[in-house]
């Protein structure tokens, strides 16, 4: 284990380390373009020069081994000046267009020209322009004016997603990334390219020229589009989520996240969005007083409560949080008494990285917190032939509309009494007895449990429309109005709701909200790491 | 007398026959009143008369065009992010037309009400596109009308012949060297 003083701190590294490593144990950030911890060492970038004693000159620290005794200094007078002459070298074809830079405020050159730069060029031949707006596909833009040819994007390409589509092309100032004539950048992880690239040459279709980065509300939280369950960064602003960046967890995505949940941020702000109350009054919905609409949903559960509950059914979202799952269980199997209580499952085609075969976000987590069919109950495939024999007498839906199942839906049409809280109007929504306005996952704080057991914290990013509300309160007022013994109270906060859920499950049993910290928790018994590959073995 | 201490109780100065009688007073006010009348006039006729503003006067921000009629304003929102009472509001969207200045704003709103004239937009501003005019009247009939938009910030801003054309330079250096705009091979 070798053993060497950085700016004087003595540290003990593995073998192999790197001193850029070891610096960044101690939490000295030695600027860097081209390395990058998920990523090979390339040390092209030539900015993480550092001075090391009895070493000729300056030395890169990305692909420097830490060996013993030896003595770095990471900002002598040597160190600075040389990563200053660097700084001067890579902006003399840079374009400087700062203002119309979608990067400008995340920028490393600008950071580091902050840090290291004079403030004006001692260059003054014309720049060598290069292409610029060139589409590598439909999601990613690339201007090869602002590239310093780190190549972290073709090393991307190389050895996460192994298909290989950037590479260098020309030489010295005239290097550019491309790709292959005629061909695009493809797959689902595409974009990820957008987010190591340090400088502003590789842009999001998606997000370009949408907002300064400094104007958005950086937020901590969970990807809800597969069972994954990716920690990203959501960027907000006029109340509309306009961006999700991936946000480093080791135990998850590492960093990395798709595209397909990338993208998926449109569903909050969608134009079919709920935003209130309704009742049906003789064969036609009208909107209501979101009170009105509890009072005759509470009224309704009263009534299958009296019958025994074996006529109710519910349908419970696994794209619910954990607590509004348990709330749903307290509600319609241990109040109202119904066996026939289930999810929808939504599954896709895993592929081997970080998408899974299940795309519902929380089905560990409503599994856990009970919903599922008991003993003589039925599930949602009992549910077709139960409403067309009759059988089913309410039904009530918690952010499931079953738009897409023409089939349930058919069957839910002969159900008497149907209940529908969510988000959209969709399905269920149009022919429901009652409507309740609920939110999307980007309203809502509480807890989702990944694929692999990996309980973690949601928090809301947005406002909800009109009388919208989180399924939780919702859920809760619907306790009370029931008055269902044991509920908690209405005005519980999100931290109460899980700790007396994880009281009432022994599935969840320790769970707290503020022990989930940013990057969550394992549920007792489980490892919470993801099993899969992470990317192409080179 | 007042038992607090630290305060004492002032007596009222007893009125003169002269104070009393009044009309002393009010002949006194207009020998003054009619002495100016002999003076040189200072009132400006405000409408009709205007004051000649001086160079450093900061009126209402507008935004300008260059000598070729092109938005300079690029939508960078520096001018949204330094304005103090928030008053700036941008949304941007790409600049059709493939030059180099790829930005534009697409909404481009200044809240009157708001605004103080501090001028911090125009200083900001890497573009020199927003100018703190001499236009003071502000007047509207309503909120909305005192939110002024991109099409009105132009018409008082209007052209400003000036030689800084950063993004053309560029435009016209790139197409000396043959590069252009968008897929083509990469430079050989």
């Amino acid at each position: 284990m070798p053993r060497l003083s950085i700016d004087g701190v003595e540290i003990e590294v593995e073998k192999g380390t790197t001193v850029l490593e070891a610096a960044r144990a101690l939490r000295k950030d030695v600027p860097h373009y081209c390395w990058h911890p998920g990523l090979s060492v390339a040390g092209n970038c030539r900015i993480c020069l550092v001075e090391v004693e009895g070493m000729r000159g300056v030395q890169i620290s990305c692909n420097l081994p830490a060996a013993d005794g030896m003595k770095v200094r990471t900002s002598s007078d040597a160190a600075v000046k040389a990563r200053a002459d660097v700084m001067e070298l890579l902006l003399i074809n840079h374009p400087l267009d700062c203002p119309i830079c979608d990067q400008a405020g995340e920028c490393k050159l600008q950071e580091y020209s902050f840090e290291l730069g004079s403030g004006r060029s001692r260059f003054d031949v014309p720049k060598n322009h290069k292409r610029k707006a060139v589409e590598f596909s439909d999601r990613v833009v690339f201007d090869a004016e602002r590239c310093i040819v780190c190549t972290r994007c073709v090393r991307f390409t190389k050895e996460i997603t192994g298909t290989d589509e950037l590479t260098v092309v020309q030489r010295g100032d005239r290097s550019e990334i491309d790709t292959a004539p005629g061909k695009s950048l493809t797959g689902n992880y595409q974009m990820n390219v957008v987010d190591i690239c340090p400088v502003g040459a590789l842009t999001s279709a998606d997000f370009r020229f949408r907002s300064r980065v400094w104007f958005m509300e950086q937020t901590r939280t969970v990807c809800s589009s597969c069972s994954r369950g990716c920690n990203v960064l959501a960027g907000t602003r006029w109340n509309r989520v306009l961006r999700l960046v991936p946000a480093e967890n080791a135990e998850v995505n590492r960093w990395w996240m798709c595209d397909r949940g990338r993208l998926d941020i449109r569903e909050p702000a969608a134009e079919d969005r709920l935003a209130g109350a309704r009742l049906m009054r003789g064969g036609v919905q009208v909107g209501v007083e979101p009170g009105e609409a509890v009072a005759a949903l509470a009224a309704a559960l009263a009534e299958a409560r009296a019958a025994g509950g074996a006529g109710l059914f519910g349908l419970v979202s696994a794209r619910l949080t954990t607590e509004e799952a348990w709330l749903a269980r307290l509600l319609l199997r241990d109040h109202a008494g119904s066996p026939n209580l289930d999810l929808l499952p939504r599954t896709g085609e895993a592929d081997g990285f970080l998408e899974t075969a299940d795309r519902n976000p929380n089905t560990e987590g409503v599994r856990a917190a009970g919903i599922a069919p008991a003993v003589g109950g039925f599930g949602l495939d009992g549910f077709r032939a139960a409403a067309e024999a009759g059988r089913v007498k309410w039904a009530v839906l918690v952010g499931e509309d079953l738009s897409g199942r023409p089939e349930d839906l058919a069957a839910l049409a002969k159900v008497p009494f149907t209940a529908f809280i969510g988000s959209h109007d969709r399905g269920a929504a149009a022919t429901a007895t009652v409507v309740l306005p609920g939110a999307t996952w980007a309203e809502k704080d509480g807890v989702l449990v990944n694929g692999d057991g990996r309980a973690q914290r949601i928090r809301p990013l947005v406002r909800c429309p009109g009388d919208a509300r989180p399924e939780s309160r919702i859920l809760l007022d619907l306790l009370a109005a029931a008055g269902a013994a044991g509920a908690p109270d209405p005005s519980s906060s999100p931290a109460f709701l899980v700790k007396a859920m994880a009281a009432a499950v022994p599935a969840l049993a320790g769970l707290t909200l503020g022990g989930l910290g940013e990057r969550g928790a394992p549920l007792r018994g489980r490892t919470g790491v993801a099993r899969v590959g992470t990317g192409v073995e080179v | 007398m007042s038992d607090r201490p630290g305060y004492r109780t002032v007596e009222r100065p007893a009125l003169t026959l002269a104070d009393r009688l009044v009309f002393p007073a009010i002949l006194k006010g207009m020998a003054i009143t009619a002495s100016h009348i002999f003076e040189k006039k200072v009132t400006m006729q405000y409408p009709e008369e205007k004051w000649t503003l001086p160079e450093y006067y900061r009126g209402v921000p507008s935004l300008v065009m260059d000598d070729e009629n092109r938005e300079k304003c690029v939508a960078c929102s520096l001018c949204e992010f330094v304005c103090p009472p928030r008053a700036i509001t941008i949304v941007p969207e790409e600049r059709p037309g493939g030059g180099r200045e790829e930005k534009q704003p697409a909404v481009f709103d200044i809240d009157m009400l708001r605004c103080i004239f501090c001028g911090y937009c125009e200083e900001v501003c890497p573009e020199e596109a927003i100018f703190m005019s001499k236009e003071y009247e502000v007047v509207g009939r309503s909120r909305e009308e005192m939110v002024f938009h991109k099409d009105r910030l132009y018409e008082i801003g209007g052209v400003r012949k000036d030689p800084h054309r950063k993004w053309k330079n560029a435009d016209d250096e790139a197409r000396a060297q043959g590069r252009g705009h968008g897929h083509g091979p990469a430079q050989v």
